[in-house]
């Protein structure tokens, strides 16, 4: 156990593994024993992150780029998709193909599963659709006006937010009878996020501004100040904060007391170039970053404006994502290269 | 530490379904060229492209900034080159080819608005497929034509095959008075040779910007001037065509050569139809007699014209004529009585209606600037030694762009800003803009050349406009 009490953390590389394709994402399974890696020219890997040494497989893919991958809760089984707007549920067990299918002739450009694992949403072109964990369609949502480029499942799982051209469409899908409700803001929104405590939706958007919905009153905050769009957002686990960023800074809102509105953010400074990817600590208080300066940082916007370990890697970072125990890191590269870090007590 | 690579060129090729944009796609494509060329597509056509690189799109518009057309980019561009940038075997090209009916704007602001992409692409050229056929139906009908043609760099006159050499000249005369700068080419299958289509770094400002001069001199009233050398004798100016009155009149069975008679029918297409002359005598058969002639040929044109019916003669030289070209092969006699060099000066380019005047040979001759502008969208050059006040130049691009932005499609041009050693350029997409130093003016005459294609445009205004920038001395 590292020492929960300690004054501080590092990040400790624990292996280096040639993926042999751009990571252009990740997604661990519940208990952090495996990493499935999504390849920008189309590769799906599957790592044995838990094993000694860690080892990497890759076990199919898909035509002309894997755009998404996302993990089954609590199950044996992940799920991709890709430009050529095939959706492929993989067991992870047995490292094979389980079902190929494609919801529609565009690329399927995100996916989602439900908090329970009974769902599984697809984004592709204009609609998205649910199906069971099985890949047996449940309901698909009227086409929207423009491409879905992000979905997200609120923590109760009873609600499918979905970022389009100019509104986040917010569906609910409990008993069946998905009503939608809309946010609307006359820009692309890039991202769709709900705070764990459910107070909040929020969205990075195109025009270079973040815009987060108070969901019992409906009140639109808007921060501006960003370099160019804000391309990724992120709840710390406990809602207390809002991760966002459009640069080389992190940018950091506290929504404790009466929010962020009028206060000045958190600024984390210290890549020397666009940082790729970001991510909470689940279950803590830690983030850390990867930019294309080649850098891992490792934050604590709560009580430091420093990074408290940086980590060199072997080429721009394109993805990270932390293991749902929160004690590791997995880190994609644009040359090909997967790193696993362990979260020690220094 | 991060290498940044050269950015990949991309080429937009728009034009009408039909117009052979697959056929062009499919050569490029099957070439041996050893390129990697990843093409995006609007829709897929009945006729498919020929490489697993193809990645379709929906076409669709983001508005970055309140509606604004000027703002508006190609969201699903931005996801798609966005995945391509993922690949580490980089693509050496990028073809986009959007749908007939779709506005080429977005698409290349798309390239100036998105930080991401500037970093990685590089905008090439506006390819623009005309098929000769059914263009001029088209750009009566519809606005898009137009404006693919105003946006063009090049421009490629396909399926020149399937009409005559007369309407391919009134395509072409008409292109130029839509975009005064594209290069135009004719092809009959698409059958344009690559590197010609690709790379022609249109949008590049380090390259000389390539503006035709014809464009940048003043109007004049006439499109074309040859000079002949005449012997004394009886010559027959002539348009193409049998000459035949009752070709359109469907059928009639008897034989009547009452030119009234025909014309009271008033055939569509078949109006009476002038043909402005200017006949003059020149020094000699050359270019240089030729352009001596302009001054007194402009002067020739501001006087009343004599009116000559078909088969009638042109009696005097000098002398300011207009023929009657209403009927395919309609002629007119011309009496040389005085053997010399004559220059002739035509309203239209003579290739419009096949117009030659027989046993003559053509010792030099010269387009000039077209002065119809029969589309609403147009284009404006304006050429001018003076050097312009860097602060007034400013103020007035500045106001042009507020203003008129959304009906400027394209600009471009070389300037002579005063106290600059360096060429200034720049070239820009409705209110995108880009500008820089370009290499010294060295020896060269110091000239502003500037061209602007859009709808509605007012030369009057344009000129105040750049007036206004004049650096006063």
């Amino acid at each position: 156990m590292p020492a929960k009490q300690a004054l501080s953390f590092a990040l400790e590389p624990r292996a280096s593994l040639q993926f042999d394709d751009y990571v252009a994402d990740l997604a661990w399974s519940s208990d952090g024993a495996q990493l499935a890696v999504a390849g920008g020219e189309g590769k799906v890997a599957l790592v044995a992150a838990g094993a000694e040494p860690p080892s990497i497989a890759v076990i199919g893919g898909h035509l002309l780029g894997t755009l998404a991958v996302a993990w089954q809760p609590r199950a044996a089984r992940f799920a991709t998709a890709g430009q050529d707007g095939a959706v492929v549920l993989w067991d992870a067990e047995a490292a094979l193909e389980l079902k190929r299918w494609k919801p529609s002739v565009s690329a399927t450009q995100a996916l989602a599963y439900s908090p329970g694992g009974e769902f599984l949403a697809t984004a592709a072109g204009k609609v998205v659709t649910l199906w069971t964990s099985g890949g047996e369609k449940v309901h698909s949502f009227a086409p929207a006006a423009s491409t879905a480029v992000a979905l997200a499942f609120d923590k109760p799982g009873s609600d499918l937010g979905v970022a389009l051209n100019g509104e986040l469409a917010v569906h609910r899908i409990e008993k069946s009878r998905y009503e939608t409700r809309r946010y609307k803001w006359p820009a692309a929104c890039l991202t769709v996020n709900f705070s764990g405590n459910g107070r909040f939706i929020a969205s990075g958007m195109a025009d270079g501004t973040l815009h987060f919905w108070n969901r019992s009153t409906g009140k639109d905050s808007q921060m501006r100040g960003f370099e160019g769009k804000v391309q990724l957002v992120g709840w710390s686990d406990n809602s207390r904060y809002l991760a966002t960023c459009a640069g080389n800074d992190v940018v950091v809102w506290d929504f404790s007391g009466r929010g962020p509105e009028g206060t000045r953010p958190i600024v984390l400074s210290g890549h020397t170039e666009r940082v790729d990817g970001f991510a909470w600590q689940p279950g803590g208080e830690h983030l850390v970053s990867g930019g294309r300066d080649w850098r891992l940082a490792l934050w604590r916007p709560g009580k430091t404006r420093e990074a408290i370990d940086v980590q060199m890697t072997d080429a721009e970072i394109s993805a990270v994502r932390w293991s749902p125990d929160g004690k590791r890191v997995a880190v994609g590269e644009k040359q090909g290269r997967l790193g696993i870090f362990d979260l020690v007590a220094r | 530490m991060s290498v940044t690579p050269s950015r990949v060129p991309v080429t937009v090729l728009t034009g009408f379904l039909g117009s052979g944009k697959t056929t062009l796609l499919n050569r490029i494509l099957s070439e041996k060229h050893g390129k990697r060329i990843a093409v995006i597509e609007n829709e897929f056509g009945e006729v498919g492209v020929d490489s697993e690189l193809v990645i379709g799109a929906e076409e669709e518009l983001f508005e970055t900034n309140n509606g604004c057309i000027c703002c508006t980019v190609r969201g699903d561009l931005i996801r798609i080159l966005g995945q391509l940038m993922k690949r580490r075997d980089r693509f050496d090209y990028i073809l986009i080819e959007t749908t007939g009916m779709a506005d080429p704007g977005p698409v290349a602001q798309t390239f100036f608005l998105d930080d991401e992409l500037k970093g990685t692409f590089q905008l090439d050229a506006i390819v623009t497929m005309v098929d000769a056929k059914h263009f001029e139906q088209h750009v009566d009908e519809l606005n898009e034509p137009a404006e693919q043609v105003a946006f063009a760099d090049l421009v490629l006159l396909n399926k020149t095959d399937l009409v005559d050499e007369a309407a391919l000249a009134r395509i072409e005369n008409r292109i130029r008075g839509i975009n005064g700068t594209a290069k135009i080419l004719r092809t009959r299958n698409a059958d344009a040779p690559i590197d010609k289509v690709l790379n022609v770094g249109a949008f590049d400002l380090n390259r000389a910007l390539a503006v035709d001069e014809a464009f940048l001199e003043p109007e004049y009233p006439f499109e074309w001037g040859g000079v002949f050398e005449l012997v004394a004798g009886d010559y027959l100016l002539k348009t193409a065509g049998e000459h035949d009155h009752h070709a359109h009149e469907h059928g009639h069975g008897h034989h009547d050569h009452d030119h009234e008679h025909a014309h009271d029918h008033g055939h569509e297409g078949h109006a009476h139809e002038d043909l402005e002359l200017v006949l003059l005598p020149v020094a000699a058969a050359g270019g240089a007699s030729l352009n001596d002639a302009i001054e007194p040929a402009v002067r020739a044109f501001a006087l009343p014209a004599t009116v000559v019916a078909c088969h009638g003669g042109l009696e005097e030289i000098p002398g300011h004529y207009a023929v009657d070209i209403s009927h395919p092969g309609a002629d007119f006699h011309l009496k040389v009585t005085k053997p010399g060099a004559y220059a002739l000066f035509c309203e239209h380019h003579p290739a419009e209606f096949g117009l030659k005047l027989q046993g003559a040979a053509i010792a030099a001759e010269r387009r000039f600037a077209s002065h119809h502008h029969q589309d609403d969208i147009s284009s404006i050059g304006i050429s001018d030694p003076r050097p312009l006040d860097p602060a007034k130049l400013n103020h007035w691009l500045d106001y042009l762009l507020k203003t008129r932005g959304q009906d400027i499609f394209r600009m471009k041009g070389v300037l002579n800003v005063k106290g600059e050693d360096r060429r200034q350029v720049f070239h820009g997409v409705h209110m995108m803009f880009d500008a820089q130093a370009e290499r010294p003016w060295g020896s060269a005459p110091r000239v502003s050349n500037l061209v602007f294609i859009g709808r509605d445009l007012d030369r009057a205004e344009f000129e105040a406009g750049f007036e206004s920038a004049v650096a006063k001395s």
